[in-house]
């Protein structure tokens, strides 16, 4: 469960990018960010896996108050959160395989393991012919799943997806957006950032839009 | 999250410290192979600098030993007023290796004194008509241990000398003992600010080509944090990289002195046309190679460690 109570979020000089922001999304559930450019969605994501922390209010997840978890605390939560970045976040000198592997190394895991679990997740994302290839080498789809990938290869409790359909054409659109359906079936709460309205519009899940950093409104979207 | 995932145990890599060093020092191996110009460029900072400061410690150490050879020369020498029976050498000779700072101790008799006399003043003699060893005293010549050669050391060794009965005279060149140590402090002093200078100059070099090393891969430290390494695991395999580049950089310059060395001193002979063994310009004593090998494992780990911290922000 994700909780935001009178969440406000202030960088410094600027007019506050979240503006008393009360929500709540139950484990289990996919929900969609939307709003214009600079409406506050990606701070309210950097909130959830505590790369923020509010100015104001309270951010909780699974009922622990991010504002009070100690620092040491904070990779533990992360482990339980996969995020797919905007620009994706993928290092450039290490292959699909090893980008993807960086979040099971995290938790400790052995060689072996890992490579099983990488080959299974790529397999499913139909990279496992490019598991030896840099990012570079990859279309911006390619690259899009393989950040995926890593968000997903250690079974999230929580995905965060910032723009994860922003450069990409209606083909890889369809497949990432499955990718995020299935994982919400296996019981992972999905949270997608999103100003596609198509996207939106297909998929017939709740909607939260936000806009100048307040919370519009929360509504169920009929396909 | 599906129960059967939640049973699926994993095989941890990095169970106990020794799994764990080996887990960080492969990764620290990977990265070094990942970023091999980084790497180059990083350990090449580390040789050069090192191997300056090494050629400023090896020509100070052997100025410094050649001073010291020259402290050598601090002697004092007691006067008797009457020659002392040989048995009464020994009773001096016993009393004198009883005041700390005595090295040797060598009595020369007013036979010896006279026959040195004239051997200084050969083809001369003829001055020294008339002249019986009775004119000239017998004497103590002293050689005073390391310790015992600047000139407050002196002067109490010399005080204690002059409480022996018999001993009517002490000389012991004052002025040149004086010279030759506000010689000495000034050189020490020039190599230590020298020194100091090359140091921070080193540090400073060396830490920020660190530093920009790591701002070259600070996307990979976000990442890290972002999908819940700890700092731990984001730091050690850096630090492990910083201890095997500072190492490899102490190796090389250490390699490249030896060089220098041995190119120098073949240069000195021809140059000079002497033989440089007798120049006495001496190769490093082992403990400053091993010091300089543990300045660049040191260099590295704390270049690394400081540059980290601006880039880890969990």
């Amino acid at each position: 469960m994700i909780q935001l109570h009178n969440v406000s979020m202030s960088y410094q000089a600027e007019s506050p990018a979240l503006n008393d922001v009360n929500l709540k999304i139950p484990k289990g559930d996919f929900v969609f960010l939307t709003g214009p450019s600079g409406a506050g969605k990606s701070t309210l994501l950097k909130l959830l896996y505590a790369e923020l922390t509010p100015t104001r209010g309270q951010v909780l997840i699974d009922g622990v108050n991010l504002s009070r978890l100690p620092r040491s605390q904070i990779p533990f939560l992360r482990r339980s959160i996969g995020v797919v970045f905007q620009d994706y976040k993928l290092l450039p000198n290490r292959t699909v395989l090893e980008n993807v592997a960086i979040t099971l190394e995290v938790l400790g895991w052995g060689k072996r393991d890992i490579g099983k679990k990488v080959f299974h997740i790529l397999k499913q994302m139909g990279l496992e012919e490019k598991i030896n290839a840099t990012p570079l080498r990859l279309s911006g789809g390619e690259q899009q799943r393989v950040a995926l990938a890593r968000a997903l290869v250690n079974d999230p409790k929580i995905l965060i997806a910032d723009e994860p359909t922003g450069n990409l054409d209606d083909d890889n659109k369809e497949q990432i957006l499955s990718v995020f359906k299935e994982a919400n079936i296996r019981g992972t709460t999905v949270v997608v950032a999103t100003h596609d309205k198509r996207v939106i519009v297909n998929s017939h899940r709740r909607v939260i839009r936000l806009e100048k950093g307040r919370l519009l409104e929360v509504s169920d979207v009929q396909g | 999250m599906s129960k059967a995932k939640q049973a699926f145990r994993p095989k941890l890599a990095q169970e106990g410290f020794l799994g764990r060093l080996s887990f960080f020092t492969a990764r620290a191996l990977a990265n070094l192979r990942q970023n091999v110009f980084v790497s180059i460029v990083t350990v090449g900072t580390i040789s050069l600098a090192l191997l300056i400061a090494a050629l400023f410690l090896l020509v100070y150490v052997n100025l410094e030993g050649m001073a010291e050879g020259w402290s050598d020369k601090v002697q004092v020498t007691a006067y008797f007023d009457r020659e002392p029976t040989p048995l009464a050498v020994a009773a001096l000779k016993g009393r004198v290796n009883q005041i700390p700072g005595t090295s040797k101790a060598v009595f020369v008799t007013q036979v010896e004194a006279e026959k040195r006399l004239r051997g200084r003043l050969k083809g001369q003699e003829s001055l020294l008509e008339g002249i019986t060893p009775e004119v000239l005293p017998a004497s103590l010549e002293i050689s005073l241990d390391r310790k015992h050669r600047d000139s407050a050391a002196v002067a109490s060794y010399v005080a204690a000398l002059k409480q022996i009965q018999g001993v009517s005279e002490v000389q012991y060149g004052e002025e040149w003992v004086k010279r030759f140590n506000s010689f000495m402090n000034l050189f020490r002093l020039m190599g230590s600010l020298l020194g100091g200078f090359l140091v921070i100059a080193v540090l400073f070099i060396v830490s920020n080509t660190i530093k920009l090393t790591i701002y070259a891969r600070k996307d990979e430290l976000e990442l890290l944090g972002l999908v819940g390494a700890t700092r731990f695991f984001i730091k050690a395999p850096f630090l492990i990289e910083g201890v095997l580049q500072g190492a490899l950089g102490a190796v090389f310059a250490l390699v490249a002195l030896l060089a220098c060395y041995f190119a120098f001193l073949k240069n000195a002979a021809n140059f000079l046309g002497v033989n440089p063994a007798a120049a006495g310009l001496s190769f490093l004593p082992v403990p400053h190679l091993a010091a300089i090998l543990v300045g660049g494992v040191l260099l590295g780990f704390i270049g690394s460690a400081t540059s980290l911290k601006r880039f880890i922000n969990i």
